[in-house]
């Protein structure tokens, strides 16, 4: 079989393995293009606790000097911290270095606009225009800056959260935390937020050194330390994020992992509680959250998959929550990002409020089953097994909005190429477990056949 | 032409034009596969360009698979001895010297903090050209360090090489001009240390440069007038990097920057005779210094790196070069102005007379110089053209750097810049007419 390559550029930025094809030259490149698209102005950059990351990080900051943007550096932080401090100061974007579930070995570039959202197809084929032009902005060396360096970021992030949902309510005994950091972004910021909302917390994986001490995707089965701590603790809860924190995962007090996708499920239930309006999805996301949508008679709206296409759907339907299955959250009031801080801040005041058990409210709803399957998939099959998709499953109502989604009567199932990996996702949720894998099963093969042809 | 010059001396262009990132990372990368990875130290100066290009080289070098250290702004010849000092395997110095703000350079260091000689020069820009560069995987990249004061070591030495009780004890009053570069860190806290007192201007190394780097007697009339107000008893300008130094004397006369290796080896070869090193169109003087006190002189072509090497291969005991650079080998093989400044200091507190005084008993010589701009393409035919016209003559040319004729009355020296598209003639008599008749000779023959 043919190398997969290692280098992914695409409208979700550039993303590569470290010694292989994403090397400095290349990072500094798409750097001074992101400069020249921005034009002068000031850029935000932070990273995740990769060990390639300082070398990333001083690439990216030697090609946005030359383009002559000025920077300000807020080192090791969230993504959504980044996000969130590009509108703070009113920055004309922001660079995320992060291969966000990618193995140790990868790194990535993430594109932020003045918005701070990450840059749309079109913005981003624009940017990737003018990087395969190669012509960059270039000041000349009498005016460049020196790089501002902002340490301490994530302190005015923990505020917004604070002052936006505020302390949790009094009870007489403290909600208990495990959080599972994943030695991530998240690792020194996450344990200060709970601290600050006044529960108890035992943290592990909390040691941000690039070392991952478990696959970073929060997937039920990269959680057995969490189920394990949350029983032995006693705890009300576990928290699972990933390397960048954008996505979090939950796990009940009974130590079972409760799926990705009930994250935005139980941030949902909170914030309509307290605010009616619209809830905005991708189309992967679980039927769940049509059941919570309905009980309070609020709109869903269900968009492509890529967190810039949920919250450009987020603005324009002035959606109160939204989010992605994958345990994405986003909350506005406090930032218009994936943002696992705000989710973990959302799910505490639910429980504290209600003062149900996490199996409680998530045997409040109906049971469905979503199951997630991969396949390696070299790019140029793709459009082969959506085409060949499209024509067996014509007789169904499809979305092709995004790969292609179909409805059949006893459950659902989407096929779509990754954008950040040569891979294929395939998922399927049905009222059932042996239903949803018997679609599963199915549409695998199916795709499977297609590629080895 | 485009003005990038990829040399022996290292690699310098004007950024925002030619010197662009890819270029800082790829000889970055170069340099860290030539060494094989190993501890590399960076130093810059005070450019506005330097955090560009340090972040450029860094990461070059963290994707080689160095371990970095940091020395911030620092002296060149401070990352020279902290090679040493902290076991590193090679430096990057990140300074154009005394090429003007708008310019930047690499300048590379070996594990013994010399430069690179020719020979491994052409090393590194073979595997530059070739573009494959060693490429750590993620297990093997460590962040850089930053290392907090670099310069205290280098003072430490400064004090164990010079007489510094001598020093003391005159009470010298010092002018220093450090045109806010890397000097500003290291110059006025050295001479304050050996108890002279400091008037300092230029000295804000987060400033601009007030002047153009080169110390030359054009660039040193704000600290000819801080001398003569101050009532100093000596003024030195520095360039960018602290290898280049210029002299303003007491009564706040800036002197030709020729005449600073003059006076370093007037004041050597007083203490203890032997070899001198300098370059060939450095000025007759040294031969006549070395003269009076016994000492013999060897000529080396042009650049720093000859006169280390030349240094090592005669066992001499200073080295230095008309542009202002001046080696003490006690200290380390190369051009250091802190270490120039503690000579000059030493040699005037156990003379006890004003430096004009030792300056008016140098060989008083006429130096002339002229630069012309010739198309890259001619560069060489023009030298040739001369070489043959010359020989015609029946005189013999030296040819150990362009082209030397000696005449009766003084000497020629015509060769192509290292740095720009000009051919640099040089002559130098006795008397000024003598001198301009060398040059009207010269520009015949070059113009034929």
């Amino acid at each position: 079989m043919r190398a997969i390559p290692t280098l992914k550029i695409s409208i979700s930025g550039v993303r590569g393995v470290i010694g292989e094809s994403l090397t400095p030259t290349l990072l500094t490149r798409f750097a001074q293009a992101f400069g020249t698209y921005v034009g002068l102005g000031t850029i935000v950059i932070g990273r995740d606790p990769r060990t390639s990351g300082e070398m990333v990080k001083q690439a990216v900051i030697a090609g946005l000097l030359s383009s002559g943007c000025r920077v300000i550096d807020v080192g090791m932080c969230p993504v959504p911290t980044i996000q969130l401090l590009v509108r703070h100061h009113r920055a004309h974007g922001g660079i995320a270095i992060t291969a966000s579930h990618n193995p140790a070995e990868w790194n990535a570039l993430k594109f932020i606009g003045g918005d701070g959202l990450f840059l749309n197809s079109g913005k981003a084929r624009e940017m990737l225009d003018i990087y395969h032009q190669g012509e960059y902005s270039k000041v000349a060396g009498v005016e460049m800056r020196e790089v501002e360096e902002m340490p301490g970021a994530a302190n005015l992030h923990i505020q917004k959260i604070f002052d936006v949902l505020g302390p949790l309510p009094q009870s007489a005994k403290p909600l208990r935390v495990v959080l599972d950091a994943c030695n991530g972004a998240g690792s020194l910021v996450g344990p200060k937020l709970l601290e600050r909302l006044g529960v108890e917390v035992i943290p592990i994986n909390v040691t941000p050194n690039g070392l991952f001490p478990r696959p970073a995707e929060p997937l039920a089965e990269n959680l057995g330390d969490l189920c394990a701590a949350v029983k032995e603790h006693g705890a009300n809860i576990g928290f699972a994020q990933d390397m960048d924190a954008d996505r979090l995962a939950i796990v009940s007090e009974q130590g079972i992992p409760i799926g990705e996708d009930y994250t935005l499920v139980l941030a949902t239930l909170y914030v309509l509680g307290k605010e009616l309006g619209s809830v905005v999805a991708n189309l992967s996301s679980s039927s769940v959250l049509q059941e919570v949508a309905r009980r309070f008679d609020c709109p869903l709206f269900l968009t492509r998959i890529g967190e810039v296409n949920v919250t450009e759907e987020m603005q324009k339907e002035n959606a109160v929550i939204g989010g992605e299955g994958n345990g994405g959250v986003i909350y506005p009031r406090i930032n218009f990002a994936r943002d696992s801080l705000t989710g973990m801040a959302l799910v505490l005041h639910l429980l504290a409020e209600t003062g149900q058990t996490i199996t409680e409210l998530v045997n409040s709803f109906p049971t469905f089953s979503l199951i997630k399957e991969k396949l390696v998939c070299p790019s140029n099959k793709i459009s082969a097994v959506l085409r060949m998709l499209r024509h067996e499953y014509a007789e169904y109502p499809l979305d092709v909005r995004d790969g292609v989604k179909v409805m059949l009567p006893n459950g659902w199932f989407l096929v779509r190429g990754s954008n950040t990996e040569p891979i294929i996702r395939v998922t399927a949720e049905a009222t059932n477990e042996a239903t949803a894998s018997e679609i599963i099963a199915g549409v695998y093969g199916q795709v499977q056949a297609c590629i080895d042809s | 032409m485009k003005p990038l010059k990829i040399g022996i001396t290292g690699v310098r262009g004007i950024v925002g034009q030619t010197f662009t990132p890819e270029v800082a990372v790829g000889f970055s990368q170069a340099f860290g596969t030539y060494l094989d990875g190993g501890r590399i130290l960076v130093c810059r100066d005070t450019r506005a360009s330097g955090p560009m290009v340090r972040a450029a080289t860094i990461a070059g070098l963290l994707a080689a698979g160095c371990e970095v250290i940091d020395l911030g702004i620092s002296p060149t010849p401070s990352l020279q001895l902290a090679v040493t000092w902290l076991k590193a395997d090679g430096g990057i110095a990140i300074t154009a010297g005394h090429n003007p703000s708008q310019w930047n350079a690499l300048k590379f260091v070996r594990g013994d903090g010399l430069y690179l000689n020719p020979t491994q020069a052409e090393e590194l820009l073979d595997i530059f050209h070739q573009g494959e560069f060693a490429k750590a995987t993620w297990d093997q990249i460590v962040p850089a360090i930053q290392h907090e004061d670099p310069i205290a070591h280098h003072i430490e030495l400064l004090k164990y090489v010079f007489d510094v009780e001598a020093i003391r004890h005159r009470q010298l009053k010092v002018a220093i001009d450090c045109c806010n570069g890397a000097c500003s860190l290291l110059m006025p806290r050295w001479l304050r240390e050996i108890g002279c007192e400091v008037l300092a201007i230029n000295d804000d190394p987060t400033a601009t440069f007030p002047h153009a780097p080169e110390p030359k007697p054009q660039n040193m009339a704000q600290l000819g007038a801080v001398v003569k107000a101050g009532r100093a008893d000596i003024g030195f300008a520095h360039d960018a990097d602290g290898e280049r130094l210029g002299i303003v004397t007491e009564l706040g006369q800036p002197l030709s920057e020729e005449l600073t290796f003059a006076l370093a080896t007037r004041i050597r070869l007083q203490q203890k005779t032997g070899n001198v090193v300098t370059n060939i169109s450095t000025t007759g003087a040294i031969e006549q210094i070395a003269a009076t006190y016994e000492g013999t002189v060897v000529r080396t072509p042009v650049g720093q790196t000859y006169i280390s090497e030349g240094m090592i291969e005669v066992n001499s005991v200073l080295g230095g070069e008309g542009s202002g650079g001046v080696t003490v080998p006690e200290l380390h093989l190369t051009h250091d102005s802190a270490a120039a400044v503690g000579l000059i200091l030493e040699g005037l507190a156990r003379d006890g007379r004003p430096v004009s005084k030792l300056v008016e008993e140098l060989p008083q010589l006429t130096m002339l110089k002229h630069n012309f701009p010739v198309d890259p393409s001619r560069l060489y035919s023009v030298l040739q053209n001369f070489r043959v016209s010359v020989e015609r003559e029946q005189l013999t040319c030296d040819l150990t750097d362009g082209i030397r004729v000696v005449l009766p009355e003084g000497w020629v020296h015509v060769r192509a810049s290292n740095t720009e598209s000009m051919i640099r003639l040089i002559v130098e008599a006795d008397e000024t007419r003598s001198a301009q008749n060398l040059l009207d000779w010269a520009r015949d023959r070059l113009n034929r």
